[in-house]
């Protein structure tokens, strides 16, 4: 693949040649870092302010109701403005022209902007919120002459009151010419298929684009010699070749604070955002880009943001309050309906995937080839590295396969555009992968987990499917800290799986499946993160860091690692984070990269500042700094036990007769590392074989996260991934008519589980130290929601010995299948 | 807009209101200030803007507010304060059962509506409860640990007090969890 924005070789070290522990460059890079990183590991005993389940920094805010999101903030601005969307109702077509006077005669309207407007840029863009450049086509622009689906924006409203702008928005007239329109990937493909873009409407293109066939991009990558290994199989009666199919719909991250921006330009004439955003430093970058202003006069500020989940990576609705403030020449609010969130905002791409393989009678793997379609929507942010990651996050669970193959295609169709998601193609690769695997296992008859394990990684594996569509192995990885065994076991334990109790009635049936789950702990070469400590003289401290709370609780666990190292408690740490203007640069929170990147740049911070505190200790304890330690407050000497607070060294370093400092530390975190964390996804089910309809009995997920930093936050985050997950499996889709028309406008008709839909869950944390994260910590974020949709096909098989490879299983379906096995079998 | 003045109490404070024929109780109370109360879809399909009117819990965005003229209205702004929790809060606070927050207030009371008609609800009854309030990040597990566990709180604070000792003190009297003191009741067992 010809990725070569995100693709540097720096080895010259031939393929297929393994690095081992014995390689003396590699053992010199361990034994370097090694002494530096010993620290890192503590024993439970030893720690203070981590694996603690410190309360949530901002929760007493949340449940008073005191806290911030962006739409709160509307009293701050008397003279704010409301912003509506004019969106497309037709799939396909090209404005002819938009009559605007009706809506501009109306009182309280201040302002309607069409493409055609100076103040609206004519600038091709991705919305990403990736790193420059963007690894996503330009594509987009703010407001859009050529319509690409129903729900793309045409025009926008300001006006003095919301209600005045939706009816201002709704007398703004639009006249198509309209274009045959194409919603099925496959189709998409064919010569004949109506053309979404012609070759000069996109800069940046990716990979093996060919837009004359709808193709946004077409990638592959291979270790060893696939083809060669599924011949032979095939040749040979004691290996088998096994192909199964998979198919995933589209997904809403229903995020429960719509997209929100509020634009406004302050008294020193800097550009200003409160927005809801995943990536604040980002979102600066491409604003100053796309508007043409230099990046020093945007300012992004993040307030507390009611979640994102993939969604607010997006500089989706930024551009055009921004467009609208200028426009109006006031502040300008923009929020989006639930409406616009379901039908014309973001989603998990929908796919097709084939996975084959080819197995020894002994059970071992000799090749997995993997291919996805990937329907990208109207346009094509995010679509080829999600669908990169469909591959590159399951594979890596059996980095022993010698012969491994993965290509996909991403397609443009007129529907929604999909983009980053929680998981971001690992919900679907894992649906293929595992379903596949414990498929495999039970037609050769082998135990499903035992299976599983005999193939599965091990500490001190090296990992090449991760980097299988790069060139060189700059990003091949050794597996340094593993988990994976102990989670199988524990969560086999959790879910009874060897004495699970069958009902007594004839027609129902009970099983349990397991998937085995992977991801990663940020963009492997492609991160950074930066924070900065500052002393207070009462001992205090502030933590300013450029990483983005989206309600996680990440704020927490900065405070956490920052009082781990600085010897004081979480309280102490008062974090400012997230503001363009006021913290250290941040690439942002997605791809689970906020603990494992801004956490150790937080944790550098913390130690370029203990330097310092040792320093002033040293002073004023008249002993050296090497037999100085922080903790419980203060400064203390290791040899001596005598001790200095750290109010009285904040004191004496700021108001001190001879010299005085302010006490400062900083810290920056890029690496090419990625360490996955690891999980198992149990789910026990009951099916009816009257009805078709199952039933879940209960969810077990025992994750691998490394060390949990706090350990109450990793658990919320599983449940909530897995009751995404849950809804994938069971539940979420989005449809369409035949013109290209949502059937789901809102929470009514989309399938989200609710509190009764929910099973018993259990949640395990298996604790692996990772040496290359702040206190041996990888991620937890995205890896909850890869689960259920495989663990619960493999459920369903397990119970009555059919395989649902469509999601999201239903009674139909099921039953369908268990019709068709009762007629295969007469 | 065509304005009118509708009078009604919030929090306990009597408020005069100017208002639209068409604004939700919603539109109203966050114009107002009240902005704990969140839109979530406008279509009372998510119950972030849950509120009570006249100790009922309504879905303030489909609520006309021409509804509620001469009611009493409660939001999450009356319920506690930061470092004086009501009992509900303090327990979703120390389940940490919230992430992103934007569901909680209409989550808190969704609950102490439930705890008000039912003051020892079991597992199911309390997510039977919760049904019509929806969120993302947390899978309701801690949730609904919550709210049995405030149940218990509460519970034996009411028990105490009725047995002559003290009643809910300043700070909620509920950041430990007592001992049902009527002894062999089954009030614990909905702990999960």
């Amino acid at each position: 693949m010809s990725d070569s924005d995100r693709v540097r070789e720096t080895s010259k070290q031939p393929e297929g040649t393994e690095r081992t522990e014995s390689d003396p460059a590699e053992a010199d890079r361990e034994s370097e870092t090694g002494a530096a990183r010993e620290p890192d590991r503590k024993p439970e005993s030893e720690r203070d302010a981590i694996t603690v389940d410190e309360e949530k920094d901002d929760a007493r805010k949340i449940v008073t109701g005191q806290a911030r999101y962006t739409a709160d903030y509307r009293d701050r601005f008397p003279d704010l403005a409301h912003g509506k969307v004019v969106r497309s109702d037709i799939a396909h077509g090209y404005v002819e022209s938009v009559d605007t006077s009706a809506a501009e005669a109306m009182d309280g309207v201040d302002a309607v902007i069409t493409p055609f407007d100076d103040v609206v840029p004519d600038k091709l863009y991705s919305s990403s919120g990736q790193s420059y450049p963007e690894p996503s086509p330009w594509d987009l622009k703010v407001l859009r002459e050529h319509v690409r689906f129903v729900g793309d924006p045409v025009a926008a409203v300001a006006a003095d009151d919301p209600e005045t702008a939706d009816r201002a928005a709704r007398k703004v007239e639009i006249e198509y010419r309209e274009l045959d329109a194409v919603f099925d990937p496959e189709e998409a493909l064919d010569e004949e298929a109506p053309q979404l873009f012609e070759a000069d409407d996109v800069e940046n293109k990716q990979s093996g684009a060919d837009y004359s066939q709808n193709l946004e991009s077409h990638f592959e990558g291979e270790l060893g010699d696939v083809a060669g290994a599924l011949e032979q199989a095939s040749d040979d009666e004691k290996r088998h070749v096994i192909q199964t199919e998979w198919e995933t719909p589209y997904q809403s991250h229903c995020v429960p604070e719509p997209h929100t921006t509020i634009a406004y330009t302050d008294e020193d004439d800097r550009h200003t955002f409160i927005t809801a955003t995943q990536v604040p430093f980002h979102t600066r970058r491409q604003i100053a880009h796309l508007f043409d202003v230099p990046i020093r006069d945007v300012r992004v500020k993040k307030p507390r943001i009611g979640a994102g989940f993939g969604s607010k990576q997006e500089m989706a609705i930024e551009p055009i309050t921004f467009a609208l403030h200028l426009a109006a020449d006031r502040p300008v609010k923009l929020e989006m309906s639930r409406q616009e969130e379901f039908t014309a905002l973001r989603f998990r791409h929908p796919m097709q995937m084939q996975m084959q393989t080819a197995v020894t009678d002994d059970g071992d793997i000799e090749a997995m080839d993997l291919y996805t379609l990937s329907n990208s929507g109207a346009y094509g942010t995010h679509g080829m590295t999600v669908a990169n990651n469909v591959g590159t996050k399951p594979l890596p669970l059996y980095p022993r396969v010698s012969n491994v193959r993965f290509s996909g295609d991403v397609v443009h169709t007129n529907l929604p555009m999909g983009a980053a998601m929680r998981g971001y193609g690992a919900p679907q690769g894992h649906f293929a992968v595992e379903g596949h695997m414990d498929e495999v296992a039970r037609r050769l008859d082998f135990d499903p987990i035992e299976f599983r394990l005999q193939n599965a990684v091990r500490e001190g594996d090296l990992d090449r499917s991760v980097a299988i569509l790069k060139d060189g192995d700059r990003f091949t990885r050794t597996i340094r800290s593993c988990g994976l065994r102990e989670c199988v076991e524990r969560g086999k334990a959790a879910i009874d799986y060897d004495d699970l109790e069958q009902p007594d009635e004839d027609h129902l049936h009970r099983g349990v499946g397991m998937a085995l789950i992977a991801q990663g702990s940020g963009v492997a070469g492609k991160e950074l993160g930066a924070a900065q400590v500052q002393m207070n003289e009462d001992g205090s401290f502030h933590l300013q860091v450029g990483g983005v709370d989206t309600g996680t609780g990440a704020d927490t666990m900065f405070s956490q690692i920052a009082a781990e190292v600085l010897g004081c408690t979480p309280e102490d740490v008062v974090v400012i984070a997230a503001d363009t203007d006021l913290t250290p640069f941040d690439y942002g929170a997605y791809a689970s990269s906020t603990t494992y990147i801004s956490g150790r740049a937080v944790k550098n911070a913390a130690e370029d500042a203990k330097e310092r505190l040792l320093e002033w200790g040293s002073k004023l304890l008249e002993e050296p700094p090497d037999v100085l330690d922080t903790g419980d407050g203060g400064v203390y000497s290791e040899r001596t036990g005598k001790r200095v607070s750290l109010e009285e060294i904040g004191y004496e370093a700021t108001y001190g007769d001879d010299e005085r400092e302010h006490i400062l530390g900083d810290g920056n975190h890029s690496t090419d590392e990625s360490p996955p964390p690891y999980g198992a996804q149990f789910v026990d089910v009951t099916v009816d074989t009257e009805t078709g309809e199952y039933e879940l009995n209960k969810l077990v997920f025992a994750a691998d996260c490394g060390v949990a930093i706090n350990p109450a936050l990793v658990e919320g985050q599983i449940e909530g991934g897995e009751h995404m997950s849950l809804e994938y499996a069971t539940s979420g889709d989005l449809t369409f008519d035949e013109d290209g028309n949502p059937d789901v406008l809102g929470f009514r008709q989309y399938g989200m589980p609710r509190t009764t839909d929910h099973p018993e869950m259990e949640t395990i944390l298996v604790e692996t130290h990772e040496p290359t994260g702040p206190f041996g910590a990888k991620s937890i974020a995205e890896l909850p929601t890869n689960g259920v949709p495989p663990a619960l096909s493999n459920a369903i098989r397990d119970a009555v010995g059919v395989r649902l490879t469509e999601l999201p299983f239903t009674a139909e379906d099921l039953m369908a299948a268990l019709d068709d096995q009762s007629g295969a079998g007469k | 807009m065509s304005h009118m003045k509708i009078e009604l109490e919030i929090n306990g404070v009597e408020r005069t209101v100017e208002a639209s024929k068409s604004d939700s109780l919603l539109d109203v109370l966050r114009r107002n200030g009240y902005t704990g109360s969140k839109r979530g879809c406008d279509t009372g399909a998510c119950g972030f803007c849950t509120v009570h009117v006249d100790g009922e819990p309504v879905k303030s965005c489909v609520e006309p507010v021409t509804k509620v003229r001469d009611t009493s209205v409660e939001t999450i702004e009356g319920l506690g304060e930061q470092d004086d929790l009501h009992p509900v809060q303090q327990a979703f606070v120390d389940s940490t059962a919230l992430q992103c927050g934007f569901c909680i207030p209409g989550m808190i009371m969704r609950s102490t509506a439930l705890l008000e008609t039912n003051p020892n609800p079991t597992e199911q009854e309390v997510r039977e409860a919760l049904s019509d309030n929806l969120c993302r990040c947390t899978g309701y597990k801690k949730i609904v640990e919550a709210v049995l566990d405030a149940a218990e709180r509460m519970d034996s604070d009411t028990a105490v007090a009725a047995d002559g000792g003290q009643a809910m003190d300043g700070d909620g009297g509920a950041a430990t969890v007592t001992e049902c003191a009527l002894g062999d009741c089954d009030c614990m067992e909905g702990d999960q």
